[in-house]
């Protein structure tokens, strides 16, 4: 479950600060952290996750159905596509981050 | 009229001002004026995240000399005739118009640290509130060198058509001799993918590569490193096995001189002529940067991958990212739309007097980089690294374990190719 709190810094989109109850954390964290790391996402997903051509969509996706996939990439034995080195990238708060930050997102890209 | 910061934001067109991305309220007073230096993949994206994060709270200019960009990403493929340039031409209506930035064509000449001011060729002295230097590279001037005769085509555009033209006049059989400058330069396996393209194109003109003539081309690779210096599977494997009879590989080749009419280029491992010789001179920041003092004694501008603000205590509020900026990491078009974001973000927190250092933000400084390399006419290798921020060491290391390259050249990953860089231009330029 997310709770949008009323503590924010400058306009709602700079900084909605959100508090995340969920199984992983229950301080408010910081939803431009997520949105940053998120980002890096775009430049072969699109931005605000909303991909051209055969790559995947991120927006509207499911915090856990997309923070499992990058884990079972991240896991891979034998590392072998783009996508499993990037996941390798990545700790696994900041994939459930990003994950969690698409999931806020929707899924037309918002544009 | 000299243009002072006022009259910069007066100058946004009063429908893109009104402009919002969330569906067209109208745009909030600007807090902050940021100047963008440069339109092409840094400068673009900067100007594009931080309208679209301050969600128009931030009023953006950007100074570009050309009307558009021609990208050098997917360059290579203007030699083959895959691309055109106008395929990969970009213009800013998109940044104007769905974005609200402010375009003015001019050149930057001179920043002032301490007066925060900019001289710009056309315009004059102006002030700024924060800015963002995104210029690019510029290259080393090599005694005898005539661009229109030795082309280096590392620029798109004009250059990348010249080399074509020469490439498509040479002998079937004849030489083309090309030289990789010294590390770090712009885009790691980008001359290796070049050497490549040409030893296709040749190869397969001349019959060679499909048996029907024994006379091989030849492509000679003239390095200034001691070594490939990324994708070293890849490429070891294309130079040695798929154009083993075509391409000969001289590291530790340093350029000294190039004598433009005969076609020679002499180097410290000796002269060599081609019917055709591109010449990737060594490169540095643009002049600007070197001249305003940004660069210290070194060719880039040194940086806190934090926010990508100077190090330089004379440059408050200035900002260096792409190819410009020294941090170490990889000089990619990816990167630089990578490194943009994380200053936009800094920039943003900035104008609302948040700190970029807050513990949670630090442990989350990431960038990344991906570089498809076309090795034949259809098929294509990648390249792709994590980098994330040390707070040890104050810089960006690689990740261990996300340094990857692809396995063999696939048609699959030419195909990729396209999609990835559709996607990278339009979180760039759209
Ligand atoms: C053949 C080739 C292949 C490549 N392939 C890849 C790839 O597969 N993947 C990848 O990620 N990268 C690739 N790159 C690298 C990539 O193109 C660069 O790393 C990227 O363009 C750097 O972005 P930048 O914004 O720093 O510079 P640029 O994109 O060059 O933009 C700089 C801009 O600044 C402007 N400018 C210059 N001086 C001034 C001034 N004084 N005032 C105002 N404006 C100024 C210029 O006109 C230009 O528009 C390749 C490069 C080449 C040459």
């Amino acid at each position: 479950m997310r709770v949008s709190s009323t503590i924010t810094f400058g306009k709602l989109l700079i900084a909605p600060a959100v508090l995340i109850l969920s199984i992983h954390s229950a301080i408010a964290e910081d939803q431009t952290v997520n949105r940053m790391i998120a980002s890096q996402c775009a430049q072969c997903h699109g931005t605000n996750g909303y991909a051209r051509g055969s790559y995947p969509d991120l927006g509207g996706d499911e915090a856990k159905d997309l923070a499992d996939h990058l884990y079972d990439m991240k896991g891979e034995d034998r590392p072998s596509g783009i996508m499993d080195h990037q996941a390798l990238g990545y700790t696994d708060d900041q994939i459930r981050r990003i994950a969690q930050y698409y999931s806020t997102l929707p899924e037309n890209g918002g544009d | 009229m000299p243009l002072t910061r006022r009259n910069f934001i007066q100058m946004v067109p009063a429908s893109a001002a009104a402009l919002t991305l969330t569906g067209g309220a109208k745009a909030a007073e600007p807090i902050h004026h940021v100047t963008v230096l440069g339109g092409g993949f840094a400068g673009c994206t900067v100007a594009k995240y931080l309208r679209m994060w301050s969600d128009g709270e931030i009023a953006v200019t950007l100074i570009e000399p050309n009307s558009n960009h021609v990208s050098c990403i997917m360059s290579n493929l203007i030699l083959n005739k895959r691309l055109k340039t106008t395929d990969l031409t970009f213009e800013y209506n998109d940044l104007q118009v769905k974005y609200g930035v402010e375009v003015i064509h001019d050149r930057a000449l001179r920043i002032r640290g301490p007066q925060k001011q900019l001289r710009l060729k056309e315009a004059g002295w102006v002030s700024y509130d924060s800015l963002v230097v995104a210029t690019g590279i510029q290259f080393d001037k090599i005694p005898g060198q005539d661009f229109r005769k030795v082309p280096h085509a590392w620029i798109a555009g004009g250059q990348s058509n010249n080399l074509r033209n020469k490439i498509n006049r040479m002998p079937d059989t004849g030489t083309f001799v090309m030289t990789v400058p010294k590390a770090p330069y712009r885009c790691p396996p980008g001359p290796y993918e070049r050497a490549c393209i040409v030893a296709d194109i040749l190869g397969r003109r001349s019959g060679y590569l499909d048996g029907s003539s024994s006379v091989a081309p030849r492509v000679i690779v003239l390095d200034a490193n001691p070594g490939i210096m990324a994708e070293k599977g890849t490429f070891t494997s294309a130079f040695n096995d798929l154009y083993g009879d075509i391409i000969e590989y001289i590291p530790n080749a340093q350029v000294e001189s190039v004598d433009s009419d005969n076609l020679i280029v002499n180097t410290s491992q000796g002269s060599f002529a081609g019917d055709v010789l591109n010449v990737i001179p060594t490169h540095g920041a643009q002049n600007i940067l070197r001249v305003s003092g940004l660069t210290g004694d070194s060719r880039w501008a040194d940086v806190d991958p934090v926010t990508y603000a100077s190090t330089n205590t004379l440059f408050q509020d200035v900002y260096v990212i792409g190819d410009a900026q020294g941090t170490g990491q990889p000089k990619s078009g990816h990167m630089a739309n990578a490194q943009a974001k994380i200053c936009a973000d800094s920039i943003i927190r900035t104008a609302h007097g948040l700190s970029s250092y807050t513990e949670e933000r630090l442990q989350n400084i990431t960038t990344n980089s991906a570089c498809f390399s076309p090795i034949t006419y259809d098929q294509a290798s990648w390249l792709t690294a994590v980098y994330s921020y040390n707070p040890d060491t104050g810089s960006m290391g690689l990740v261990p374990g996300s340094l990857g390259e692809a396995h063999n050249w696939s048609s699959r990953n030419f195909n990729d190719m396209f999609t990835w860089s559709d996607n990278l231009f339009a979180d760039t330029f759209k």
